[in-house]
């Protein structure tokens, strides 16, 4: 149990989010042109790594917003959130 | 259409807590983000919307509620029937915002069940299965939130000092109905 601060209705148990998975994966701009195993590479397969990891949450039973959230895996330590559209802060 | 076969139609007194239905009163889901779409809700409501999050406004007949950036949810004071003001609410909704294109308008009458919960311990009650932190909620007037009671989804207006109007969709009223009495009997 942790708390989420939401970038739009504010700090809430982390009970009323749910994960996305890791955050700014970029479609390919030519999907036809790729092969099976490129595909598959951007579809399936995640870093999935132990630290701190950019990760997209919605506030599922709050808000229903999309939002983004760089947390370390290992130690559920947030540093940071912020609205989809925003860059995110340095790496 | 308003039903009319309120799923609870009940109410319940506790010591320092009172806790009852109010059906039916209509219910419209808004949703929109241009300035245009702000403006005719404005006009059309006599109510500015809220845009502050986790707030709402009224006036004598109407209630605005703070969902998210995009989306607000109307309800009204008093309850209603068939044929009298609200209908032509939303009525004038729909053709001034869905039809121009502005946004959307959804009458959710059906969708959402309001329970009303007076009394001293209403936060001890909502608190023994809720997440939600309620020490600033409740001394602010007209304060909403979006949360879970017992891992049920409720929308939660304070409408005054220990009185608030609770939400939650039909088909899981009964069983928060339930979940509360029985709580409260704890208290």
């Amino acid at each position: 149990m942790f708390l989420i601060n939401c970038p739009y209705c504010g700090e809430r148990d982390q009970s009323e989010f749910s994960s996305g998975g890791e955050a700014h994966i970029v479609r390919p701009k030519q999907p036809t042109k790729l092969s099976d195993d490129q595909w598959a590479e951007y579809l399936f397969m995640r870093k999935n790594i132990k630290g701190v990891q950019f990760e997209r949450w919605n506030h599922a039973h709050g808000c229903r917003k999309w939002f983004n959230m760089v947390r370390d895996t290992s130690n559920d330590k947030i540093h940071a959130v912020y609205k989809m559209a925003e860059k995110p802060p340095v790496k | 259409m308003l039903n009319y076969n309120s799923p609870i139609n009940d109410k319940k007194e506790y010591s320092d807590l009172i806790i009852s239905e109010i059906e039916p009163i209509i219910k419209i889901n808004i949703r929109g983000k241009t300035r245009d779409f702000l403006t005719k809700i404005g006009k059309s409501l006599s109510i500015i919307l809220p845009t502050e999050a986790n707030t709402s406004s009224e006036n004598d007949n109407l209630n605005i509620i703070w969902l998210s950036p995009d989306e607000w949810m109307v309800y009204s004071n008093n309850k209603t029937n068939s044929g009298n003001y609200n209908y032509k609410l939303e009525d004038d909704l729909f053709n001034k915002i869905s039809k121009m294109n502005y946004g959307s308008v959804t009458n959710i009458t059906d969708q959402w069940v309001m329970i009303n919960l007076k009394g001293d311990k209403i936060f001890e009650l909502l608190s023994a299965g809720c997440p939600f932190n309620f020490n600033n909620f409740k001394n602010r007037k007209g304060t909403v939130t979006q949360t879970l009671i017992n891992h049920i989804d409720v929308i939660i207006h304070n409408k005054n000092i220990n009185d608030l109007n609770l939400f939650v969709r039909r088909s899981f009223s009964n069983h928060l109905w339930s979940w509360m009495n029985d709580s409260a009997k704890f208290l």
